[in-house]
């Protein structure tokens, strides 16, 4: 990166080399890896060695569900998510700048504002006698209140208000790295402009929308706290039921096989996420 | 002409409706809560029948709500410390060190923020029953620190990749000491990312539930294990009240950051 100059650093003072890093190396050894490698090996150990976790992880209806119900939610967040985000993030990229930080604010209001307020607003939007019930009530748009909590419509509702700002911020960045003349070409070789978004603006910005999509479907794979606020019992995803399994049925054994599920999942979808960006992540925000 | 703004025509129109829709589905919860939290109505109805600053006094009456928020505040204080200590002496070894596995440890040491939470979450609340720190405040800031320390290195490396190395070698040229140089010249121009630094990993340990309802036991609780609780048992006004708190903090924080960011940036 900076070429030969590099080598000399290791005479500073503070370590240069790899010295610097032996701190984070110790903290992230001892308290991170130590614990989860001990978990995982919890789940083929407790409560007698051997893979009847496994076993009844995967052969029984109920958990099967949850893994499919896991997917299926996240499946349905990143897509939609992804819907929304992109009509936003193409009108921030070439809004006057006046306008777009208004807009900003806003997503960096609602992306740092404490998970569990955003999730109580949700709550109480979504009740049976919420604000929302009562104007549709009260629009005559429907007669009976709708089932808009505890159900896949609540959760849905909940993880996309959460991540889209996640989509948003990236998304603007590709379209903004996009030349605008190779739209202006299409349009001088008579493209009509539904053309254009289909054959020049839509694959320009698909690395862009492939990471930001898959950076949201792996968070919300692993959520735990709005679907369990805002989700029914009935569809139950696997952050719940982990936590579920250790705290209240004490079930260490089948909940660490379940947390080394989700730990795969996860990180095979990471990898690919890092080779989709090149290994940069945008830290949002700031 | 789709990426020109002064030529999309009606499409113009439909897309700055579209974001003035989306930015006000952002803005609903937020403000939703703040007007509530001084509605009089014990079953948060809405429009509130009246107004009121009785879930305020509540709030404020309740020694364990305030317990709550200053043991956050002291754990997450204590976590951004940490992680921006530990994370500005990695940051250095990531940027410019050479040695064979860089790129797998930032690989490991940004591994906290990848993995879901709630995975951590037992390993540490097993790990620390079985050495003894679950439910203190040392396991607290130990957990958090980890959990913080992925939103410490990413904008200190970033600023420190910007950073042009030959003007630290050119004041050490200038008779510096390589720990003046770094001191004098290398910090203050990558306080923007360790500022940014801060602030992310006080918000990473300030907002952090799940490892915290774990972690928790009935004399130390932060802030989120406090709404969590109250959360499951009803939708209490006073939880509005404390959200209100909370998205009034969001903004000073919002306000002295874009503040700060303007100063130090000259």
């Amino acid at each position: 990166m900076h070429g030969n100059s590099l080598r000399r650093g290791s005479i500073a003072g503070l370590p240069a080399g790899s010295g610097g890093a032996l701190p984070a190396l110790v903290l992230v050894g001892l308290f991170f890896v130590v614990p989860v490698v001990a978990l995982l090996l919890r789940s083929v150990t407790d409560p007698e060695p051997g893979l009847q976790n496994y076993a009844a992880l995967f052969g029984s209806g109920t958990y099967v569900r949850v893994f499919l119900n896991t997917f299926l939610v996240a499946a349905v967040v990143t897509a939609v998510t992804i819907v929304v985000a992109f009509p936003v993030a193409w009108m921030l990229a070439i809004m006057p700048p006046a306008f777009g930080s208004i807009v900003f604010g806003i997503i960096i209001l609602s992306m740092w504002t404490n998970l569990l307020t955003r999730t109580y607003a949700w709550m109480v939007l979504l009740q049976r006698t919420g604000v929302i019930n009562r104007t549709l009530m009260g629009m005559g748009i429907t007669q009976e209140p709708l089932p808009l909590i505890n159900n896949l419509t609540g959760v849905t509702i909940g993880m996309v208000y959460i991540m889209l700002p996640f989509m948003i911020l990236p998304l603007v960045g590709t379209l903004r790295a996009i030349d605008p003349m190779t739209l202006r070409a299409a349009a001088l070789c008579g493209a009509t402009p539904f053309q254009a978004f289909r054959r020049i603006l839509l694959p320009l910005s698909l690395p862009g929308i492939a990471a930001g999509g898959l950076m949201v479907f792996v968070m919300s794979l692993g959520y735990f706290v709005t679907p369990a606020l805002l989700g029914g019992t009935s569809n139950m995803m696997l952050a719940e039921m982990i936590a579920q399994t250790v705290q209240s049925l004490l079930n260490w054994g089948l909940g660490s096989a379940a947390a080394f599920v989700l730990l795969v999942v996860t990180m095979a979808l990471y990898v690919l996420q890092l080779r989709l960006v090149g290994g940069k992540r945008p830290a949002g925000g700031l | 002409m789709l990426l020109d703004y002064n030529r999309l025509g009606w499409l113009r129109v439909a897309l700055a409706g579209f974001t003035m829709l989306v930015a006000a589905f952002l803005l609903l919860p937020v403000v939703f809560i703040v007007l509530l939290s001084f509605g009089s109505s014990r079953w948060l109805a809405f429009p509130p029948p009246g107004w009121t600053l009785k879930w305020y006094q509540q709030l404020f009456a309740d020694p364990a709500w305030i317990d709550a928020a200053l043991t956050s505040a002291k754990i997450a204080a204590m976590s951004a410390i940490l992680a921006v200590v530990i994370g500005l002496f990695a940051s250095f070894a990531l940027v410019r060190g050479e040695f064979r596995g860089r790129q797998v440890l930032r690989g490991l040491l940004l591994t906290p923020m990848v993995l879901p939470v709630v995975v951590f979450a037992i390993a540490a609340y097993a790990f620390f029953l079985r050495i003894g720190l679950a439910g203190t405040t040392v396991g607290f800031v130990i957990a958090h620190t980890v959990l913080a320390l992925p939103f410490a290195i990413i904008p200190i490396t970033a600023a420190l990749e910007g950073f042009d190395k030959s003007i630290e070698d050119a004041a050490i040229v200038c008779g510096a000491s390589p720990l003046q140089a770094r001191l004098r010249i290398t910090l203050p121009s990558i306080r923007i990312g360790i500022f940014s630094a801060a602030i992310f990993s006080f918000l990473a340990s300030w907002d952090e539930v799940v490892v915290a309802i774990f972690m928790a036991s009935p004399t130390l609780q932060t802030l989120p294990v406090k709404i969590w609780g109250s959360l499951r048992a009803d939708l209490s006004p006073v939880v509005a009240a404390a959200s209100s708190l909370l998205v009034g903090l969001t903004l000073c924080l919002m306000i002295v950051t874009a503040l700060l960011r303007r100063k130090l940036s000259r």
